[in-house]
């Protein structure tokens, strides 16, 4: 069974002191679901991950609303909210999850992923900063050897 | 030993004030010490739970669990919001009746939950200041759950415990002074705040504009699940008629709301509140400890001397006193130890007076702190999540005075009508 360093793992990172904006940039062009927030030494300050970025982006109580069919548009002033939110840092965001080791089993990390609900985590050696893993990546190098 | 259970629950009291501990935590805590050191033996913390609020607890979960996918308490907030078309005053008391009424037909705490998140959205469309409108809720809420037998905890247990007192006693005796009450603080509140929630009429049409019944359309199962939550209502009218325990009601009606209703029996369970049933598991345990030890009759005592007998004197001590306890602690817990002080109290011959007493005092109560009552903890929760926070002063300075002028309200109505 291989172990998690020789998957796809992406360099998706960002400095701390990188924008909201940069961030989501990254985001969009990285194509993973969540990016590492590196500090100035280079060690893993958190995670940053779409669901942060969507509850950053749009108000916080929408997650305590279940009916909102009825908003055809968005008069919220969005707008002002994403003016406010572009140029702060993204280190704001940054929230700690659990790391994966660079030696674990991919079936390992599979349960992680099930039982924390990320969509992406963070593959460490030690306190270096591998790669972020993420579930596609580990399903599709799975189904990859199964089809050669 | 009788040393021993006072401390224990003063501690807990005091450690689910200061919210260092969950409050189940502690109690369940409170509950295991009673029973080990000998306080309460096994059988009798058995009996001192009152399995039929905890029933009641449940199956009101329940019901509002399943009726809250059906987008009807959304609905009912927005078209509120809509008929107020943007004048501060009505906004207020449209919001602060719907909250009220909401309070006192489900409960005051699932009342926040459904209108405060809300209230946020209505705030950012309007582009007004949500906490105004939040504090108006919360008052409401507290007030509103006063008026009916389901509607706040203390109620919920005065009236699973004392089977003389049916829903409709609850509603005849309480849903009047609650009513004036309301308009009265609403008045207030409002007088304070409407500067702050000048709405632009262009805000308000955009509002106006919106198609309130839109998620109650594309839900599943609206109207069978909306008929089974008015039968229970109806029900619980009749209770006493039907010979029903206002338990069995709730819990009947769960169970055919889990038969109509469109989610699966798991995922419907899963909005039963573990935690709180468990928090009111340890509380009776706690103060079945403090019955056997005979603290509450020495406290009862105690409160006879002061009155010297008379019973207006004691029915304003319990009002005023349960308010103090409610604020100062967390009016579940302070009702859990009153009631049974109420009932030595009394004695032999029932009085009703002195029960609606500590029913104004315990739920008027619940609004002069953020901690007084369960409602309060939850909107100021939602409020922190959403970026805008409620501090502990800035809600004193609406509790307090908020709380005095109902007390003196529910003053005036029990002296002239009930003791």
């Amino acid at each position: 069974m291989a172990d998690l360093r020789s998957l796809p793992l992406v360099d998706a990172s960002v400095p701390e002191t990188a924008t909201f904006a940069e961030a989501v940039a990254l985001l969009f062009k990285a194509q993973v679901p969540a990016l590492a927030v590196l500090g100035s030494d280079g060690l893993l300050v958190g995670v940053v991950s779409e669901l942060d970025v969507l509850r950053a982006v749009f108000p916080g109580y929408l997650a305590e609303l279940r009916h909102t069919a009825f908003l055809d548009d968005d008069p919220m002033g969005l707008d002002e909210r994403a003016r406010a939110i572009r140029s702060r840092p993204v280190s704001e965001l940054a929230r700690q999850v659990e790391r994966l080791d660079g030696d674990d089993s991919e079936t390992h990390a599979a349960e992680r992923f099930l039982h924390l609900g990320e969509q992406a985590l963070p593959v460490m050696e030690g306190a270096r900063f591998l790669g972020m893993l993420s579930v596609a990546a580990l399903c599709h190098a799975r189904l990859d050897r199964a089809g050669a | 030993m009788d040393v021993v259970s006072a401390v224990i629950f003063v501690v807990a009291l005091a450690l689910i004030a200061v919210e260092w501990v969950h409050r189940t935590k502690v109690a369940l805590a409170g509950a295991a010490l009673m029973v080990l050191l000998g306080i309460l033996d096994q059988d009798g913390a058995i009996e001192s739970i009152d399995w039929a609020t905890l029933g009641l607890l449940a199956g009101m979960m329940v019901i509002v669990g399943l009726t809250e996918p059906t987008g009807v308490f959304t609905f009912l907030a927005l078209r509120v919001a809509q008929l107020s078309r943007g004048r501060p005053v009505v906004l207020v008391f449209l919001l602060a009746v719907v909250t009220g009424v909401l309070s006192a037909f489900l409960d005051n705490l699932t009342a926040i939950l459904l209108v405060v998140p809300v209230t946020l959205l209505l705030a950012d469309l309007l582009r007004i200041s949500a906490v105004p409108l939040v504090l108006v809720e919360i008052v409401a809420s507290n007030i509103g759950g006063t008026a009916t037998l389901i509607g706040d905890p203390p109620n919920i247990m005065i009236g699973t415990q004392r089977p003389e007192l049916s829903f409709l006693d609850f509603i005849v005796n309480l849903a009047p002074v609650a009513l004036v009450t309301l308009l009265v603080v609403t008045s207030g509140l409002a007088l304070v705040y409407r500067r702050h929630l000048r709405v632009d009429p262009v805000r308000a049409l955009e509002v106006a504009r919106l198609d309130a019944a839109r998620d109650m359309r594309e839900a599943k199962n609206v109207w069978r699940t909306l008929a089974v939550l008015l039968g229970t209502i109806l029900a619980f009218f009749l209770h006493s008629l039907l010979h029903l325990e206002p338990a069995v009601v709730a819990l009947t009606g769960a169970t055919v709301m889990l038969l109509v209703a469109a989610e699966d029996v798991e995922s419907a369970l899963e909005r039963i509140e573990w935690s709180t049933l468990f928090f009111f598991l340890g509380l009776f345990v706690m103060v079945g400890g403090l019955e056997q030890q005979g603290i509450v009759d020495q406290v009862a005592e105690l409160l006879a001397d002061i009155s010297g007998g008379s019973p207006t004197a004691e029915g304003l001590i319990v009002l005023w006193g349960g308010a103090a306890g409610s604020a100062a602690v967390d009016n579940i817990p302070f009702t859990a130890a009153m009631i049974p002080v109420v009932e030595s109290l009394q004695g032999d011959d029932f009085d009703d007076g002195l029960w609606w007493a500590l029913a104004l005092g315990a739920c008027f109560g619940g609004n002069a702190t953020m901690i007084a009552a369960a409602a309060n903890v939850a909107a100021t929760g939602i409020m922190d999540r959403a970026g805008q926070p409620i501090s502990f002063v800035r809600f004193l300075a609406v509790g307090v005075p908020v709380t005095l002028v109902s007390l003196v309200i529910a003053t005036f109505y029990l002296l002239l009508f009930q003791l």
